[in-house]
């Protein structure tokens, strides 16, 4: 045990700039750590969108070969859907991150989007030519604040659909995104962010848009093609089609 | 950044910084600490001293903090206690009076009555009644260990030391709660003997504090202090320059709260005291001519009340509106939020590390405090207990202190 340690009351000065220092940086490393696994995550989800440009270049050129190769070839379940569901996921949590560098996130979202977007036309013509019927579901979200838990909500009902239904595409963007071919897309299925023509969130389906927060019920009677769609065992895989 | 992000880091540095200064302070003292002298001590040497038991309605404790105090090694004729019955309405005073009748050859025991009157008049009775140098004081809900009182008398050898604290343990634990005591009190431990080294300390506690009598005589004796007489005296002894000190080796056993009332109501005393102490020595705050006490550690402990109860405010309003929305969601969509897994989403915002960081510290404290008190590193077995839950009770009686501190309305001993 300890002896007593008997001293005067004296501030030393010394001892409060050690202690400043130490603390100062106790913090300095805190905030780096932070930014470094930021960084390793947007890292990641750069690297999960190269790998998902390669995927989707190689369908593009199965799609050209098509002419001499059977469509069993070219499966309707290729591993886009989960691997852009997922990237969606990571995207819309480190969205929810104060600490993460905003232009990074929104460049990575502007990508995403066009992946989202040359997906969906590559399954069309896939479809198209190969006689398939996948159902396809776009919708679209704000972030500004208009549409706060109406589209959180949403991206549940979604989320929990596609882990109930995996062949089901579904494709996400935030309306707001200033991405040309997202506006193209959006002016071609003629969404409205704002009432009284529309609102966030919309869901494009079938070519046709229906606005504000689709049940889970909703849209199965929307879409009665989803009982044709086979059920997932289990629905535990964390996909997402954003904003969570 | 937002206001409350920007308290929230404000408050954390403080706190950080609070806890790393003790730890800088106690590696700094230790190198060039002034020990005193651990060689046994001529016994006509020794000063005389009395120590005062002060009881109210303490029947079935007042025996065995007695036979621990009869059980003390020092020299009988240089030792007397005082028990001061405060108006009990038990049989405190006959318990008592049986060991005045039955210790001829122990040290002298003498008890007393009086109206109850708090235990400042007690104190201050036994004060009127002794002659000894010393004069100490011992709650009937402790017991010393055999050697506790030498240790703390050879640190008198100091003239500018008035008062010495013991090292208090928190007597055979038995609830959860006690066992989070446990772990706090080894915090205190740490605490109480760096703030000594530091000449800090504001607190001279009831267990077992012992003071230069003469001291006390020439401060005027105890005060009521707002419930908290201990404190007050602390830091009149400061205001009058004197030095406490703190022997960690005398051990103290002290019977804690079992249930979360009487901790609670012991705690909101605790606080309001302190609060209120340290409104009426306020002109101590940032005043260099008391040193450490002034400039950083009354601050400093101010400042954690106001942390305390931000940070349980903080959390309970953002969990609320957080359980509200999930609520909400689950009702309209009929969904229920599934959690995600993976490296990916593990939370590495500097909010969290910085967290970490403070609880790491109070951790490391925790075991310093252990090897001060025990001569052993290890925590104790409710450590954990202690770093999850402790802070989310202790905002609440720092709350009821606050408010009632604000509105002045006073507090109750029981």
């Amino acid at each position: 045990m300890e002896e007593p340690i008997v001293s005067t009351r004296t501030a030393r000065w010394s001892s409060y700039a050690i202690a400043f220092v130490i603390t100062a940086l106790i913090f300095a490393t805190a905030f780096y750590a932070s930014t470094y696994f930021s960084n390793r995550r947007i890292a990641d989800i750069r690297a999960t969108q190269d790998e998902i440009s390669t995927d989707i270049l190689s369908l593009e050129t199965q799609f050209d070969l098509l002419e001499e190769h059977s469509c069993a070839d070219i499966a309707e379940n290729t591993i886009l859907p989960s691997a852009l569901s997922s990237l969606g996921s990571q995207l819309s949590y480190m969205e929810s991150q104060r600490s993460t560098n905003l232009a990074e996130l929104t460049r990575l979202k502007s990508l995403y989007s066009l992946l989202e977007i040359k997906d969906y036309l590559l399954m069309k013509q896939v479809a198209g030519k190969c006689n398939l019927k996948p159902v396809f579901i776009l919708y679209f979200y704000s972030n500004k604040g208009d549409c706060t838990t109406a589209c959180e909500n949403q991206g549940y009902v979604l989320t929990s659909l596609s882990e109930t239904y995996p062949q089901l595409r579904i494709y996400s963007f935030d309306y707001n995104l200033n991405v040309s071919a997202l506006q193209t897309l959006i002016s071609i299925n003629d969404v409205e962010a704002t009432p009284p023509a529309g609102g966030l969130p919309a869901l494009v389906i079938n070519n046709k848009t229906y606005y504000g927060l689709k049940t889970t019920a909703d849209i199965e009677k929307i879409l009665p093609q989803l009982a044709t769609l086979q059920k997932s065992a289990t629905s535990t895989s964390a996909t997402s089609t954003k904003k969570k | 950044m937002e206001a409350g992000i920007l308290i929230t880091y404000t408050l954390l540095f403080v706190s950080l910084y609070f806890e790393v200064f003790l730890l800088v302070s106690f590696l700094e003292k230790r190198s060039q600490r002034r020990m005193i002298g651990a060689a046994e001590r001529n016994e006509a040497t020794l000063p005389s001293v009395a120590v005062v038991v002060p009881c109210f309605n303490e029947e079935k404790s007042v025996a065995g903090t007695l036979r621990s105090l009869l059980a003390l090694r020092y020299p009988a004729e240089k030792f007397e206690i005082l028990v001061v019955d405060d108006g009990s309405h038990d049989a405190t005073y006959f318990v008592a009076r049986e060991f005045e009748s039955n210790a001829p050859a122990a040290p002298a025991v003498r008890v007393f009555r009086k109206e109850n009157g708090g235990k400042h008049t007690a104190m201050n009775l036994a004060l009127a009644n002794t002659k000894a140098e010393l004069i100490g004081c011992l709650d009937a809900d402790s017991i010393v260990e055999a050697d506790a009182l030498m240790r703390i008398a050879r640190v008198f050898d100091d003239a500018q030391v008035a008062a010495v604290t013991p090292g208090i343990h928190v007597r055979k634990p038995q609830t959860l709660l006690q066992h989070m005591q446990k772990v706090e009190y080894r915090l205190s431990i740490f605490n109480r003997f760096m703030l000594a080294a530091l000449g800090s300390a504001f607190i001279t506690p009831g267990p077992f504090s012992v003071f230069r009598a003469g001291v006390v005589r020439e401060l005027g004796g105890w005060r009521h202090g707002h419930s908290t007489e201990d404190m007050e005296m602390a830091l009149r002894i400061q205001k009058a320059g004197h030095l406490i000190a703190n022997a960690p080796g005398a051990v103290v056993h002290t019977t804690a709260p079992r249930t979360f009332r009487t901790l609670f109501r012991q705690r909101t005393r605790w606080t309001y005291g302190f609060l209120r102490n340290a409104f009426d020595y306020r002109y101590m705050l940032a005043n260099r001519q008391y040193g450490n006490l002034g400039l950083i550690v009354m601050p400093l402990a101010l400042i954690s009340v106001g942390t305390g109860i931000y940070f349980f405010i903080r959390t309970l309003f953002f969990g609320a509106i957080s359980l509200a929305k999930e609520f909400a969601r689950i009702q309209s969509t009929g969904i229920f939020p599934e959690p995600h897994f993976g490296l990916f989403y593990v939370n590495t915002s500097a909010l969290w590390f910085l967290v970490v960081a403070a609880v790491a510290m109070v951790l490391i404290l925790i075991c310093l405090g252990s090897l001060i008190g025990t001569g052993r590193r290890r925590p104790p077995l409710g450590t954990p207990l202690f770093l999850l839950f402790y802070s989310f009770l202790a905002p609440l009686w720092l709350s009821a202190a606050l408010v009632r501190a604000i509105l002045r309305t006073g507090v109750n001993w029981r």
